[in-house]
């Protein structure tokens, strides 16, 4: 369906001198800096197949899903979309994709919402019957209705990202790109986008591709990632393996009775582990201990902890996505 | 037949968009119109002036009356030949909300073009008939008959026709130098004033000396003024009329090109940062 290879994207970056010589000069002799938004990207996407695309600020997400739609050229690589190159024949190809790009709107500011729609039946020349359909199915996901003559420009934040994705998906096009569909939102508009997409994605079969910086937004949608950083892949697979690989790392939590108690606990000793394997953070009676439970199994921890101190309270929880990515972007882990 | 038929229908929203905001800022172009009908007037009493400290009726081949029809022709031609379609297609490109139309099945000119229709549907309501009527009735009052023929303004319509798409492609190469200039605003003043001088729209280029006019007369700025108000005024016949028009076509094509060649290049180097 979707298929991308050795994808790369270069900038010139003129940098101009501070200055008005740096002006002048930055006008007859430019200096020139090639920045590598996209560095040899490859992967791949199934029919049907939601995929979550991450990866810190700048990292060149938004870059990739602009040659994947059609809107920059590639300096070099593959990208083929449903058998069709995106920059080749634009006009066809844009009828068989739905882009959202959260932070822009391709609604028409001044008209009413139910205008903008039937603009886009006549761009997209879907047929009459069809665009019936299509608007009650929409209506019913997205719950439209209730702002669906209000012209755009009066619409909140959260119902201008469910009209530009009904506006998106006018056409039953067969991958829906989304560019950070739910930023800015609330929690429950989120919830709202969310089941949205996952019904359409469930309903009309359509490929789905997300970037985001939320990570629940991936958790409760995708089963696949691909992380990029600074223009390369880090990781392709699934959540699954992402926390089995990376998730042995646990947290154990307790509460001393006496402060002053911390003194007996010396894990590294101990365990001879390294300063990796073992983290130790203290907020007065508060401790709690970063471990690999590779290294070191839970119960060992457990009973070396309870021999030791006398504790209030004690809990062990899991590494969560966030902390496994947030490790990731800080280069802790290797992938 | 049904291919034309849907071309239409998915461009025709444009048209009525263009319609509805000129309507909007309606006052805005009162203002700007009475502005640009006052230097109309201010150009007919220069002349004036011109032809009663002359001895003869006639100046280089124009009478009084004759230029009276030339300044006012020349103005309704130029105003509904301008395209400022370059404003905004080079806004979207500095902006970025040009990816916006990148993504939707939509030949980008098209928009533009029939953007500009809409507007022009309402400018022509407003100042074409009342100028075309001013200036017949005028020159039936000077020689006491009807000067049009209607196959002159037939043909004018046509020669106006393009005039508005070379002028409106010369705009869309323009507006592509976004890529390159941050702003056009100063630029497009220049811009602006050189067309008019070149085209014929400040002064006549029968006025120019041979060697300049005979350049200018070659060159694609005639066909968007001098030559539609020659073709109204009647001074184009036979062989010299079908010459001048085609010149027209000639022009309109190779800019067409020009336009589509500078797209081809300029999409690929297009970068959209942010968002």
């Amino acid at each position: 369906m979707i298929y991308v290879k050795d994808l790369k994207k270069e900038f010139k970056k003129t940098i101009k001198e501070p200055g008005l010589k740096g002006s002048i000069k930055a006008l007859f002799k430019p200096d020139k800096e090639i920045i590598k938004a996209v560095d040899g990207i490859s992967f791949s996407v199934e029919k049907g197949e939601m995929l979550g695309f991450i990866g810190p600020n700048g990292a060149g997400k938004s870059t990739v899903i602009k040659m994947l739609t059609g809107i920059l050229t590639p300096t070099s690589g593959i990208c083929r979309i449903n058998g069709q190159i995106p920059q080749e024949n634009r006009k066809k190809y844009v009828k068989e994709i739905g882009v959202v790009f959260g932070q822009r709107t391709q609604l028409w500011w001044d008209l009413a919402l139910r205008e903008t729609y039937a603009v886009l039946k006549e761009i997209y020349e879907v047929p009459d019957d069809m665009y019936k359909k299509r608007m009650t199915f929409l209506n019913e996901v997205l719950e439209l209705d209730s702002f669906i003559t209000s012209p755009v420009r009066t619409l909140s934040l959260g119902q201008r990202m469910r009209a530009d994705i009904a506006a998106s998906l006018l056409h039953s096009p067969k991958v829906l790109f989304l560019d950070e569909p739910t930023i800015g939102l609330d929690v429950v508009v989120k919830d709202n986008i969310r089941n949205a997409i996952k019904k359409i994605n469930e309903e009309d079969g359509t490929t789905v591709i997300l970037t985001t910086h939320d990570l629940s937004d991936i958790e409760l949608l995708c089963e696949r990632i691909v992380m990029i950083d600074k223009g390369k892949k880090v990781f392709d697979g699934e959540i699954s393996e992402l926390k089995h690989n990376f998730g042995q790392m646990r947290t154990l939590r307790f509460e001393l009775q006496k402060a002053a108690d911390i003194d007996l606990l010396d894990y590294q000793k101990k365990f001879s582990a390294t300063q990796d394997d073992i983290e130790i953070e203290s907020d007065g009676a508060l401790i709690s201990v970063r471990f690999n439970s590779d290294a070191v199994s839970v119960e060992d921890m457990l009973s070396y902890t309870l021999s030791q101190v006398h504790v209030k309270d004690i809990n062990v929880t899991d590494a969560d996505i966030e902390d496994i990515i947030r490790r990731i972007y800080r280069r802790e882990v290797s992938v | 037949m049904s291919m034309i038929k849907s071309f239409f229908r998915k461009y025709k929203p444009f048209t009525s968009a263009g319609f509805q905001d000129i309507v909007a800022y309606r006052a805005n172009f009162i203002c700007f119109l009475i502005g640009e009908i006052m230097k109309c007037f201010i150009m007919f009493f220069v002349w004036k002036a011109v032809f009663n400290s002359s001895e003869s009726e006639t100046f280089m081949g124009f009478s009084m009356g004759d230029m009276v029809v030339y300044i006012f022709i020349t103005f309704l031609t130029g105003y509904l030949a301008y395209s400022d379609g370059a404003y905004a297609i080079g806004e979207e490109i500095v902006d970025g909300s040009i990816a916006m139309r990148m993504i939707k099945p939509c030949s980008f000119d098209m928009c533009f073009l029939f953007q500009e229709m809409g507007s022009n549907i309402f400018k022509i309501c407003v100042i074409f008939v009342p100028i075309v009527l001013g200036v017949e009735i005028y020159r039936f009052a000077l020689y006491g008959a009807i000067q049009i023929t209607l196959s002159a303004f037939l043909l004018y319509l046509l020669s106006l026709i393009f005039a508005y798409l070379t002028s409106f492609y010369i705009n869309v190469c323009y507006g592509f130098l976004a890529f390159f200039l941050k702003n056009l605003w100063g630029t497009g003043l220049i811009k602006q004033v050189i067309i008019d001088f070149l085209s014929g729209a400040t002064i006549p280029l029968a006025f120019m000396p041979p060697v300049l006019r005979n350049i200018l007369n070659f060159l694609p700025f005639s066909s968007l003024s001098y030559t539609p108000v020659m073709i109204y005024m009647g001074m184009y016949t036979g062989t010299e009329l079908l010459y001048r028009m085609g010149m027209q076509v000639f022009w309109l094509v190779v800019i067409f090109l020009v336009s589509k060649l500078i797209w081809k290049s300029a999409v690929t180097r297009l970068c959209v940062h942010g968002g």
